[in-house]
């Protein structure tokens, strides 16, 4: 009599727990979130950034107006399969696309721009990866847009047509 | 035996100049202790699974420098914590707070409590 009792206890619990997990699972906030976007924090800008040549970037450069900030290395595969539409991006809307060269040699970047064409209107230098750091860039390629300083849409890993129409169409 | 122990000790000094890599600067004993403490915690935002101190990617040691720099200006480890969560959200987080998640701790527990009670008492009457 008591075993069967003391069965019949561990059976619903068993189910109780099973019933707890599966239903956590449904949930909308238990939707597997990965890693959190940056969208609606503000740019920041730490230390002094500078472009290809080496000239020094203003600040209100990046904050005024629509920027689309797009992290890019001549080392990333995957930038190579984005650059083709970026480029159809410029071409066809009027954006301002400003790149990151996130842990890249100087050379092997320029070189990467002449082959590949440059859809950027310039590319800042981020040999350390601290500007990238601080953005919260996980890696290459990432895409932002800038609007008066406020991180509105962030994609991370390659645009195209899709994430476009998704995330960024809406401000062109 | 003579070249072994030259072999051995050539062996050791290589392995010495690979390990200085991962020395930090201006770190004491303590701060360092915390340092690996934190990387160990903190999930590498980059890779689906696996914490910072485990990783190669570049964010990886990105984010040990920049913690390293935190701990000399004297943040302290819970503050490091909220700075990474505000950063790249809770998933980052390896250090889970069991209050937020109880019943996956408890239900267990008390399922095994049950268990062994159920074992004990079948047993005990069985040798009567």
């Amino acid at each position: 009599m008591v075993t069967r009792f003391f069965t019949v206890v561990v059976l619903v619990l068993l189910i109780t727990m099973l019933g707890i997990f599966s239903y956590s699972l449904n949930q909308k906030s238990a939707q597997l979130e990965l890693i959190k976007t940056q969208e609606g924090k503000q740019l920041a800008i730490g230390k002094e950034i500078y472009d290809l040549e080496g000239k020094k970037i203003e600040k209100e450069f990046l904050t005024d107006g629509k920027v689309l900030l797009n992290v890019w290395a001549s080392w990333c595969i995957t930038c190579l399969v984005e650059h083709p539409f970026l480029k159809s991006i410029t071409a066809t809307k009027d954006v301002k696309l400003v790149g990151i060269n996130y842990k890249d040699q100087i050379n092997n970047a320029q070189n990467y721009l002449e082959k590949n064409g440059d859809p950027y209107v310039l590319s800042i230098y981020d040999l350390s990866g601290d500007f990238s750091l601080k953005l919260g860039v996980t890696g290459a390629p990432e895409t932002f847009l800038i609007i008066d300083g406020e991180i509105v849409s962030h994609r991370i890993g390659e645009v195209n047509i899709d994430v476009w129409n998704e995330k960024f169409a809406k401000y062109f | 035996m003579k070249n072994l122990q030259n072999t051995f000790r050539l062996l050791l000094i290589l392995s010495l100049s690979l390990t200085a890599e991962q020395l930090y600067e201006g770190l004491n004993e303590e701060q360092l202790q915390r340092l690996t403490y934190l990387s160990d915690n903190i999930r590498c935002p980059k890779c689906t699974y696996g914490n910072i101190s485990s990783s190669n990617a570049p964010i990886s040691k990105d984010l040990k420098e920049e913690i390293a720099e935190l701990i000399i200006i004297g943040y302290s480890d819970q503050e490091i914590f909220n700075l990474m969560e505000d950063r790249y959200g809770e998933y980052v987080i390896l250090k889970t707070d069991p209050s937020k998640n109880r019943s996956l701790f408890i239900i267990p527990l008390i399922v095994l409590l049950i268990s062994i009670l159920l074992i004990s008492t079948y047993t005990i009457k069985k040798s009567k």
